[in-house]
């Protein structure tokens, strides 16, 4: 450390290296840009492309040909009123603002019992990551059963009140989407714990230690010291929560493939559905489009404003 | 009030014991620095006055309070870090003024306090900027304006110039020096540098391997070693230590150092205590700055292997392993070839008992 504030040597900047060396860097990643272009670019204009027409597969050409079947707007016009749609978006808003708010809470509250050392901590903090490494999709085959009329959940209720319990959560429109969400939150609060602990632990200690010698309490030290420090990564823990969760589907449509009726039809299994089962690929490529802005913008502004 | 008294503390971490039975008392508004080699225990005993840990046994009293057990929340005692744990992402002011505001001052006092710690630091024209980037000095500044803004009867500061380099040291001693004069609190300064503890501290607790070694004014502790740990330690280059035996020469008693010959005749006072400590071997102890270059008579022959000449003095090594010997001049004196004869200046002489090193007294 020297005597005067001197910030650390910056790193090198691009006015720093040579041109032709600049030039040679170029050439060399050159392929993988194409590559990355290729990859992230090429379906979104061909999206693009074929949201415009009114192509099928069943259409009988290459979706090249797609622009014989030229329609302009209209399936922009469509989607705007599509009720099914937009009640399949405030259900995945609704998921969004459940979920991820309790996942948040819950992964804050366990990684703080887990910042200080106690016994068997190694062994509770195996256990409480694990569902996080379990297929979403067998996570969603286990809960199927968990919530079945005569299912284990139902039993633990029945046992705890001392007579049976029918509850049939999966057919019923409010506790299938109950349902879901517990399933999601089981999942997902281990994420949330496990990026929350890696921001608690790097608080550093002899703040908090000099906070305590100078009088705050916990909860103090928590919201002046640990908080602040912690911003960025709740900014992140939250901004992927809430785009993955915008984007819920397996664990969900293998326990009730968005029933009963619509109860628990998402953005993404509405889409699915149009895809698989109505064909109209056109259409389904105009709504995967306008989702893709909405969130994008979404996204970017709430980051924004959290990054304040 | 705010004397800290330690009785028999111990402090064990599993097998491994920190600290054996520390029995020390800190008189109120005294600056005691707590110095060692690192692994001493100074740092383990610092925690425990401060209450991040707690003793194994023993207590810690400030007056008359018995202090284990109370958290470190409630011990009024100000702490200064090795590195200031400085709040970086708040402003200066937000640093100065925590603690008021965390204990629920109100408002206007919390204002006024912070802004006469910062008109005493020097701090004002800074307070509203961010902590985050300001120089060291600064830094150290908030942290003992952000403690002493609480009037804490008891300062500990741990090894706070140790993050500091060597030159800005002595300006950051000076200043550290004339802050505790202002606030006139107890102060206990953990370093592992004697000329800081030596500088600054009213008296000096030497500390090796979890045992209080000596306890003293920095002169008491440089002129008169308890042990031959503290004679080595203290001073730069520390003392001189040989092995020898006592011996009856026609001039008086003496000490036999083998191969560099019979020392000079000891004085009157010192030879009687070493005629009572009853045991022929001992340690031969001078500071390198008490000897003289003698050209006949009694005297230490050593080859000179090298001559350190950093302007103002002069190092010179002597003699190789256990009988190894540094004497420092003043300026650049002429040096003759070879051996050199030396002569410790009778008066800095000091015995050791060989076995349990501890000092033996004359007078």
């Amino acid at each position: 450390m020297s005597v005067t504030d001197t910030p650390p040597a910056p790193p090198p900047t691009a006015a720093s290296v040579p041109a032709d060396a600049v030039r040679l860097g170029h050439w060399l990643t050159l392929p993988a840009q194409i590559l990355i272009l290729f990859i992230a670019v090429f379906p979104i204009l061909m999206q693009l492309y074929i949201s415009l027409t009114d192509w099928s597969p069943l259409s009988g050409r290459p979706w090249p040909r797609a622009w014989e079947l030229w329609n302009g707007f209209a399936n922009y016009a469509d989607l705007m009123s599509d009720r099914r749609l937009w009640s399949a978006v405030g259900r995945t808003a609704l998921v969004m603002i459940v979920c991820v708010p309790v996942q948040f809470f819950l992964g804050l509250g366990l990684a703080m019992l887990f910042v200080d050392d106690f016994r068997g901590k190694r062994l509770f903090y195996s256990i409480l990551i694990m569902p996080m490494m379990v297929v979403p999709a067998v996570a969603g085959y286990m809960f199927f059963m968990l919530f079945q009329s005569g299912g284990p959940i139902n039993d633990i209720f029945g046992t705890l009140i001392g007579r049976p319990v029918v509850i049939a959560w999966l057919s019923d429109p409010t506790l299938a989407l109950v349902a879901v969400m517990i399933a999601d939150i089981w999942q997902w609060t281990p994420l949330m714990f496990l990026i929350l602990l890696a921001g608690l632990v790097g608080v550093p200690d002899d703040q908090m230690k000099a906070a305590t010698l100078l009088g705050a309490n916990a909860w103090q030290r928590f919201r002046t010291i640990a908080l602040p420090r912690m911003k960025t990564i709740i900014i992140i823990a939250l901004a992927i929560r809430v785009i993955e969760n915008f984007k819920i589907f397996d664990t969900l449509y293998i326990m009730t493939s968005g029933g009963p009726g619509v109860a628990t039809e998402t953005i993404s299994v509405y889409i699915y559905k149009v895809t698989t089962q109505d064909l109209i690929w056109g259409y389904v490529a105009a709504i995967a489009l306008v989702i893709l802005i909405v969130l994008s913008v979404v996204a970017v502004l709430a980051m924004r404003r959290m990054a304040r | 009030m705010s004397a800290i008294r330690l009785e028999h503390l111990v402090k064990r971490f599993g097998s491994f014991t920190a600290l054996k039975e520390m029995d020390l008392t800190i008189g109120d508004g005294e600056f005691l620095a707590l110095l060692g080699p690192s692994g001493c225990g100074k740092s383990t005993t610092m925690n425990m006055i401060a209450g991040m840990e707690a003793p194994s046994e023993g207590r810690i009293l400030f007056g008359d309070r018995d202090m284990v057990g109370v958290p470190m929340g409630r011990r009024g005692v100000g702490f200064v870090f090795q590195n200031y744990a400085i709040f970086t992402h708040m402003t200066v002011r937000r640093n100065l003024d925590y603690g008021l505001r965390m204990t629920g001052r109100p408002a206007v006092e919390v204002r006024q306090r912070a802004e006469a710690m910062a008109a005493l630091l020097n701090l004002t024209p800074l307070l509203e900027r961010p902590a985050a980037g300001l120089s060291v000095n600064i830094l150290q500044r908030i942290a003992i304006g952000r403690s002493a803004v609480m009037e804490p009867a008891i300062f500990l500061l741990d090894e706070p110039l140790s993050n500091v380099d060597a030159a800005f040291r002595a300006v950051m001693r000076t200043e550290l020096k004339a802050l505790q004069r202002q606030f006139g609190q107890t102060m206990v300064y953990v370093t592992h540098d004697q000329l800081e503890a030596m500088t600054m501290a009213d008296r000096i607790a030497v500390m090796d391997h979890g045992v209080l070694q000596q306890v003293g004014t920095p002169l008491e502790v440089y002129n008169a070693p308890a042990n031959t740990f503290v004679a080595r330690f203290i001073g730069s280059p520390g003392m001189n230590l040989l092995p020898g035996r006592l011996a009856e020469t026609d001039r008086g008693l003496a000490v036999d150092l083998g191969e560099l010959g019979i020392s000079p005749p000891l004085p009157d006072a010192l030879a009687a205590a070493a005629h009572g400590a009853g045991r022929p071997e001992v340690t031969y102890g001078f500071r390198p700055e008490e000897v003289h270059l003698v050209e006949t008579g009694p005297a230490l022959r050593l080859p000179l292997i090298l001559a350190e000449r950093i302007g103002a003095r002069t190092i010179l090594h002597l003699g190789r392993a256990e009988d190894a010997v540094r004497a420092v001049f003043q300026g650049n004196p002429v040096l003759p070839e070879g051996v050199l004869a030396i002569a410790p200046d009778p008066a800095s002489l000091r015995l050791f008992d060989a076995v349990t090193g501890a000092a033996i007294r004359g007078g």
